[in-house]
């Protein structure tokens, strides 16, 4: 199971992963991301990944439970 | 299981029955130190009051963790957490290399003072309590983190400490962090005493696993610790800890964990029937006092109605006092505390105090603001390193509820509490 998940010390609000990842993440009043937490669903993974990959500040991560 | 040595005389064994950890009410006002003075046990005090301390190596450490269970301890840093389970948690990963563990004195609830007063009166069973699981787990580091300007408990604790230089048990030190709200969370006392600022941390394995640089840790309240002092000589112990405070007078009292919320103001204050009662500290929640002076203050029997004792700071208001005014300073000093690592904190936070303030202060303008603070409140909530953003928002929702009328009369242009215009 793959849940996307965020560091929100490192996380500084860019936005970009709201962008790539509209499905799995919505941004709060001030910019920050708001995650589902649960596991991705297989067509999910994908836009998770290329987030992941974006984020500036390595702040998204994939975590296997 | 051992049990309370009978060279107890009759009159101590009576007290530590009624309240084994304090015996008596202690008075502080505003951020000083206790008003009447505190004298510290000395050892040969302690040893006469308590008996001698159960060395915990080997069988008796395992035994002592059974009876932390049965004894159902819990975390009285707030969280209440299973004792037991962290125990045994740091003991699974404590290898050769040992463990640390920590006695969290950093008291940085703005309401809360048992923790200094029991600093201050019995730091040897603090730190019988250190000591004990120090041995059960092996630890090869024992510390105390306190708050910089904790004088007094400072003063306590390097006493006894000095008193405690022949035993053989393993070394305790003292540590300080700032006198911060948060100095005293887990997982900043963990990052601080790993050379860190004294700041939460983002973790995705627990302290008990990797801790205190990296070593598997055991933090737990002085409180908690004090508990583990009684439990280890088979003491019971059916009290809670709790400070009372109304406007700046904070009343440290223990008192039978199946006394009810008005037996406790009672106790405290004398005949008063408050209008709200902040239960569980700044991050805790607000009730009316016709729908909380009949419940039992034991942690279990709150959760059953929604509410937790945390870490045992009940806020008293009076009816001529506007809750939402209270509320608002609080979400204020809630927001400015924020560790400003998180976004949903640091911003939200602050969008939540401001608003809190214009809805106090009242009048057109803060029509919309009661549901602009719902939006935010379903924001925030747990998306923080830390749960510090979780209880401002349980607050500030509480408030809401309990002062709802009022939330109405502000708008129109008056205070239902204090009858003034807004």
């Amino acid at each position: 199971m793959t849940t996307l998940r965020v560091d929100i010390v490192a996380c500084e609000g860019v936005g970009i992963c709201a962008h790539l990842a509209p499905d799995i993440v919505r941004v709060d009043s001030w910019g920050f991301p708001i995650l589902a937490g649960t596991p991705l669903a297989r067509g999910e993974k994908r836009q998770a990944e290329s987030a992941v990959r974006a984020c500036p500040h390595r702040a998204l991560f994939l975590a296997d439970d | 299981m051992t049990h309370a040595p009978s060279r107890l005389g009759a009159v101590a064994l009576a007290e530590l029955f009624d309240a084994p950890m304090l015996m008596r009410p202690v008075h502080y006002f505003g951020t000083g130190t206790a008003i009447t003075e505190l004298a510290p046990d000395s050892l040969r005090e302690h040893e006469r009051r308590y008996g001698p301390r159960p060395v915990c190596r080997d069988a008796v450490g395992d035994a002592l963790i059974e009876q932390i269970e049965r004894a159902e301890l819990t975390g009285r840093g707030g969280a209440h957490l299973p004792s037991a389970v962290k125990w045994r948690a740091v003991r699974r990963a404590a290898g050769v290399e040992g463990a640390v563990v920590v006695a969290n004195g950093a008291e940085g609830e703005p309401d809360s003072r048992k923790d200094v007063a029991l600093l201050e009166l019995r730091p040897h069973l603090v730190l019988d309590g250190l000591v004990c699981a120090a041995e059960t787990l092996g630890a090869s580091e024992a510390i105390v983190w306190l708050h910089e300007n904790a004088h007094a408990a400072r003063a306590a604790l390097s006493r006894a400490l000095t008193e405690r230089a022949d035993l053989d048990e393993p070394r305790i030190r003292i540590a300080f962090g700032p006198d911060r709200y948060l100095s005293g969370e887990s997982g900043a006392v963990v990052r601080a005493l790993s050379g860190g600022p004294a700041i939460p941390a983002f973790r995705t394995v627990s302290s008990a696993v990797s801790g205190v640089d990296g070593m598997p840790t055991l933090v737990h309240n002085v409180e908690t610790l004090a508990r583990v002092g009684l439990v280890v000589r088979g003491a019971a112990c059916a009290t809670e800890l709790v400070t009372v405070t109304l406007d700046s007078t904070h009343v440290v009292l223990e008192v039978p964990t199946d006394a009810d919320l008005q037996a406790v103001i009672t106790l405290a204050l004398g005949a008063l029937q408050p209008q709200a009662v902040l239960i569980g500290g700044y991050g805790g929640s607000w009730r009316a006092w016709a729908d909380l002076a009949r419940i039992t203050i034991a942690e279990r029997s709150l959760r059953r109605h929604g509410l937790s004792l945390g870490a045992g700071a009940l806020r008293v208001i009076e009816h001529n006092e506007c809750g939402l005014q209270c509320a608002a300073g609080i979400a204020r000093f809630l927001s400015e505390q924020s560790a400003r690592q998180c976004g949903p904190c640091l911003f939200g936070l602050a969008a939540v105090a401001g608003r809190m303030s214009d809805l106090a202060a009242g009048g057109r303008r803060s029509r919309r603001d009661a549901e602009r603070i719902g939006r935010f409140v379903a924001e925030i909530s747990d998306r923080g390193a830390c749960h510090h953003p979780d209880g401002a928002v349980r607050m500030v929702s509480s408030a809401l509820s309990v002062f709802a009328d009022d939330v109405v009369a502000h708008r129109r242009g008056h205070c239902l509490a204090t009858g003034r215009r807004t």
